[in-house]
């Protein structure tokens, strides 16, 4: 069983973070270079939010005048979902399915120590699935003879 | 193993679409309705692009003039992957990750049939693999010479 501990490992444990009065164009551009989907939003260190391709497709529209030089806390979720490193990846695909996110900050003992994407989770299930079955396989072949 | 058309009998053959002319807040407006992350792009009858979220997040930076009167033309993905109902959600998963796309329309015989997003994926692997590994744990355990370590 893979824990978020195990993908953090495998993935990286890199977060971006932008102020929550950082302009939109500068969300966009930081998530440009870091190829990512999502930032977590601070304000004075604290999580105040997360930004993500989401909000903005979802948001820019239902603004009347929008512009990218709007703040982020304007488009931002202000409720932060999270995940903490003993979790399952398991889980974290279940939560991901019910509250329709794709990103989860990795919280321990309220630190910030990483991010996981939905991408994480289906490459490292992609993986697991082929040896957890081809083992299993093996096996039954090997006694079967 | 699942194959594509079993996804898409169970989550149901829409497609949403928008014409290369109609404007990026119109896409948006559509992706907003339909709770969902892309549109495939028609010309006509044939498929000429898809337009994504992630489109829209990066390429407001690169277009000049931007903004969301432009058509969806000017900001849609090219090329289109796309797959066969008769492949596996684990060829989906493959694409989705190698490409970095999160949707991928289906074609049979030159006719878009569908779109596997990787939500889709998500949910089959929670209700389909534990299934799959548990059957075959199953069997093996039954077999009165032989058990897991």
């Amino acid at each position: 069983m893979t824990l978020v501990r195990d993908l953090l490992a495998q993935k990286g444990n890199a977060i971006w973070t932008i102020s929550c009065q950082a302009s939109i164009k500068d969300a966009l551009r930081l998530m440009a270079e870091k190829k990512i989907g999502a930032l977590v939003v601070t304000d004075v260190g604290y999580v105040v939010g997360v930004f993500s391709e989401r909000d903005y497709a979802r948001k820019a529209i239902s603004f009347h005048d929008f512009s990218v030089e709007m703040t982020v806390d304007q488009l931002m979720t202000r409720r932060v979902l999270y995940c903490i490193p003993e979790e399952s990846v398991d889980e974290c695909m279940a939560i991901m399915t019910q509250r329709n996110i794709r990103h989860l900050p990795v919280m321990d003992e309220g630190i910030l120590v990483g991010m996981i994407s939905i991408g994480d989770v289906v490459k490292t299930t992609l993986s697991e699935m082929d040896n957890r079955i081809k083992d299993l396989e093996d096996y039954l072949w090997v006694h079967m003879i | 193993m699942a194959n594509v058309q079993d996804i898409l009998n169970s989550k149901g053959q829409n497609v949403y679409a928008v014409s290369l002319d109609d404007s990026i807040e119109s896409a948006l407006k559509l992706m907003a309705e339909k709770g969902i992350g892309a549109v495939v792009v028609m010309n006509g009858k044939t498929i000429s692009g898809i337009f994504s979220e992630r489109d829209f997040a990066r390429k407001t930076l690169t277009i000049d003039g931007f903004n969301l009167n432009l058509p969806v033309q000017n900001v849609m993905s090219t090329p289109v992957f796309f797959v066969h109902p008769d492949q596996t959600m684990e060829d989906c998963m493959a694409l989705m990750t190698d490409k970095r796309i999160r949707h991928i329309p289906v074609m049979e015989e030159g006719k878009l049939t569908g779109v596997i997003s990787i939500r889709d994926v998500i949910k089959w692997l929670i209700a389909d693999r534990s299934f799959e590994i548990q059957e075959l744990e199953r069997f093996v355990s039954s077999k009165p010479h032989v058990g897991l370590v």
